[in-house]
């Protein structure tokens, strides 16, 4: 880890209250300040992870998960995070692996170090799944220019000045295609890093499915025609 | 004529909203306005929609216009949803400020 820095990990929740307790317990090893963002979850994800120790906003009304890692990171901007390291809540990440995210963005002097599951290790990833994901990598590299081997990965990190440079307006699912897009625009260096990723039938159930590309495709294509 | 100026003026009023939509979906407001420019050309010489109906296999020039109109409805009609979005957008930054302001005067980062 970087010494000397204010490290802040962003976790978008929507009714994870059975797993949010576990993801921040291990998250908060690192002693930095962990902001949950529950976007209006209607089970208790908000109370047991103020509990768990997070700092908690709560959207007044569902507004999707994009919508929700934009709150952390201007929640995490105006706390004065000098690093940024964004983290699925549905357990399928290891904190471990912030560390390595941390350490890339000093060794490769880059502004956002993405983690990359096809770099490092999958567990119990689905055929169906990887073909998805491998898709979407094609299109990325279409669409935006970056030649990234995992474009939907929850797990990152950015320094305050790549943080500054996104702006996520895709609420729901296309907001990871939307800051690929906003990375290549912002001209600022990156770096994959090896992570792994490991599913569960939790994970799995509440992941994008096939039928949610479409949804995607639609929603970035609507995004590009209007200001 | 009376058909003829009914349609003219439609046609005018939609125009009017393809320069106002211009400057916030250029793509939308190019989209209805050629339409609509189409569509007042076609109202005033109704020869030229009959001819260019036949070559493209529709049949007559009336049904060319009606065609044209539901392609007015459906570019208007995602107008309507991309303003849809924007109002979104506009919630989402006042639902974004309402949670982070309950959030600060709640705690400090643990």
């Amino acid at each position: 880890m970087q010494p000397n820095k204010h490290i802040w990990v962003v976790i978008p929740a929507y009714n994870e209250a059975s797993v949010i307790a576990r993801v921040i317990a291990d998250v908060r090893r690192h002693e930095c300040p962990v902001v949950v963002v529950d976007d209006a979850s209607t089970d208790a994800t908000a109370t047991v992870a103020e509990r768990a120790g997070a700092m908690v906003v709560r959207h007044p009304v569902n507004l999707g998960q994009g919508a929700a890692l934009q709150t952390g990171l201007e929640m995490a901007l105006e706390g004065g995070a000098d690093i940024i390291v964004t983290f699925d809540a549905d357990g399928q990440h290891r904190a471990t692996d912030i560390d390595r995210l941390v350490d890339a963005l000093a060794r490769h002097g880059a502004d956002y170090a993405l983690g990359s599951r096809f770099l490092g290790h999958t567990i119990n990833l689905p055929p169906s799944r990887r073909l998805l994901l491998k898709a979407a990598a094609w299109f990325t590299r279409l669409t935006s220019g970056l030649t990234l081997t995992d474009t939907h990965n929850g797990l990152r990190a950015m320094t305050r000045r790549g943080a500054s440079a996104i702006r996520l307006r895709q609420n729901r699912m296309a907001h990871a295609s939307e800051i690929l897009s906003q990375i290549a625009a912002s001209g600022l260096p990156y770096v994959e890093v090896p992570v792994t990723i490991e599913y569960s039938a939790y994970s799995l159930a509440k992941g994008q499915k096939l039928g949610d590309a479409l949804a995607i495709l639609i929603d970035l294509s609507a995004g590009r025609l209007h200001r | 004529m009376i058909a003829q100026l009914l349609l003219t003026m439609l046609l005018f009023g939609t125009l009017l909203y393809s320069w106002i939509e211009y400057r916030r979906a250029p793509l939308i407001g190019l989209l209805s306005m050629l339409a609509a420019l189409t569509g007042l050309y076609f109202v005033w010489v109704p020869a030229h929609a009959t001819w260019l109906a036949a070559f493209v296999g529709i049949g007559r020039g009336v049904d060319l216009l009606i065609y044209l109109w539901v392609a007015i409805s459906l570019i208007i009609l995602l107008n309507l949803h991309l303003k849809l979005r924007a109002q979104m957008e506009v919630i989402t930054v006042l639902a974004r400020k309402l949670a982070m302001a309950n959030a600060e005067s709640a705690a400090t980062p643990k």
